[in-house]
């Protein structure tokens, strides 16, 4: 079981580092807004799962902390982007 | 050894993410990639099994630095001058 959780965890730092080439390409700001919103979210799932891995509670507090800020993060840049800040 | 992977990988991410935001001259870019620096960097201090570091580095890096980065630039320039 934990075997499965520690692949599923390397599977998505794979699609972490493949997020990353469209923020490497990406022509304008909006695409790289979406890939760093995409990298959020699958960092958020890699940490619920490492918290089933490690057996901790409080590391699932981390992550919905973490859910919260990410959020709080894109808006802001969406706010810059569209003009309103 | 299937930890030591991730780890790599994680890392891997890093140093990836350091060098763009050295490499954009659109500093929204920059700041941009800055915040997914900040997020890889959270996510290692929770492999390295550091909940309270990870808490208070996404705090400081997605919420705080974002926010005052575009704030800056907003009220300044938003593309670097190449220097000829």
């Amino acid at each position: 079981m934990t075997d499965a959780m520690l692949i599923s965890v390397l599977v998505i730092a794979v699609l972490i580092v493949v997020t990353m080439i469209r923020l490497f390409l990406g022509p304008t700001a909006p695409d790289r807004v979406v890939a760093l919103d995409a990298i959020n979210t699958l960092t958020i799932a890699a940490m619920l799962l490492l918290g089933a891995v490690y057996r901790e509670i409080i590391f699932i507090d981390v992550a919905i902390v973490y859910a919260l800020l990410s959020f709080v993060g894109t808006l802001y840049i969406a706010k810059y982007l569209g003009g309103e800040m | 050894m299937i930890e030591l992977i991730a780890h790599m990988l994680v890392l891997a991410g890093l140093v990836i993410t350091a060098v763009l935001v050295f490499y954009f001259r659109d500093l929204l870019s920059a700041a941009i990639a800055f915040g997914a620096f900040s997020f890889l960097l959270a996510l290692e201090f929770y492999i390295l099994q550091a909940p309270d570091v990870a808490i208070a580095e996404a705090g400081i890096g997605a919420g705080l630095t974002t926010a005052i980065y575009i704030v800056a630039i907003r009220g300044t320039k938003r593309m670097e001058e190449v220097e000829e």
